[in-house]
């Protein structure tokens, strides 16, 4: 069967929405069912978080190899990672607005998002300002690598600088100790290891979107130059 | 004791993202025939 491992996705990933619905139970402290956005919160951060590092991993390919199929996949990885990022944000959001009365706070957390956004935001403006493929392709690779230090600071060391801080512990909290209900553990692990998959999926399918654009643009250049006297 | 609200947005959320699914699905096949073409 062609399509087994995205039929066993689409099973997986609803079998997390159901259990993030039906199985956890209810954070405490947490306004009425607010805690239950946290199965998809939290996978969509850490989905983000794999997509740059792929996007770093595939630009340090890039600038070892130079084959420009490399940093197309860079350029996939971090297209996706902003989908998954700002649906991180857009979901941390509307958490915040139950909990804390406000959509946006500068809260730790919210700033550092904010300039993993903007950080990863301006990638795709530096490689949409140049027109050579292979200088493109140089200085966007230069930038994700990067991007292998500021993601991780950003992501992990910032928010836990903070003294104060209105967000709930990680997973792992600041005493290096997972304090979570056993149930909310094993859907948040299912849920993200089904939404880390599914970055897999739409990155794959960019990446081959990607390569096909270029293709015929190839190709046209090609008749272009055939068709000129 | 679920709630029927509960149920309702887990049904949303159930179709959601079995639309997604299928749309990507779709997408894979296209993607796929546009690859053996050229």
């Amino acid at each position: 069967m062609r399509h087994f491992w995205h039929w066993l996705l689409w099973l997986w990933i609803a079998l997390a929405i159901a259990g993030a619905f039906l199985y956890a139970p209810l954070a405490k402290d947490f306004i009425g069912q607010s805690s239950r956005i946290l199965f998809f919160h939290v996978p969509m951060a850490w989905g983000s978080f794999v997509a740059f590092m792929t996007a770093g991993v595939w630009s340090l390919l890039y600038l070892g190899k130079r084959q420009l199929d490399h940093d197309r996949a860079a350029q996939a990885a971090v297209e996706v990672g902003l989908l998954f990022c700002v649906l991180a944000t857009v979901t941390g959001a509307m958490w915040a607005r139950v909990m804390w009365g406000a959509w946006w706070n500068w809260d730790p957390r919210q700033t550092s998002i904010a300039f993993v956004l903007v950080f990863y935001a301006a990638y795709l403006v530096l490689r949409g300002a140049i027109e050579d493929p292979d200088l493109r392709a140089r200085l966007a690779a230069a930038y994700a690598v990067f991007g292998l230090v500021v993601a991780p600071f950003l992501f992990f060391v910032l928010p836990r600088m903070a003294t104060f801080t209105l967000h709930p512990d990680a997973v792992v909290n600041t005493r290096g100790k997972v304090d979570v209900d056993a149930r909310m553990l094993q859907v948040l692990l299912v849920s993200a290891l089904g939404f880390n998959v599914f970055f897999f999926w739409l990155h794959r399918l960019r990446w081959r979107l990607l390569r096909l654009e270029a293709r015929r643009a190839a190709e046209g250049l090609t008749m272009m130059t055939e068709a000129q006297p | 004791m679920i709630s029927g609200g509960i149920v309702w947005v887990l049904a949303v959320n159930l179709v959601i993202w079995t639309g997604l699914f299928l749309y990507l699905l779709r997408l894979e096949s296209q993607v796929r025939q546009l690859e053996n073409e050229s």
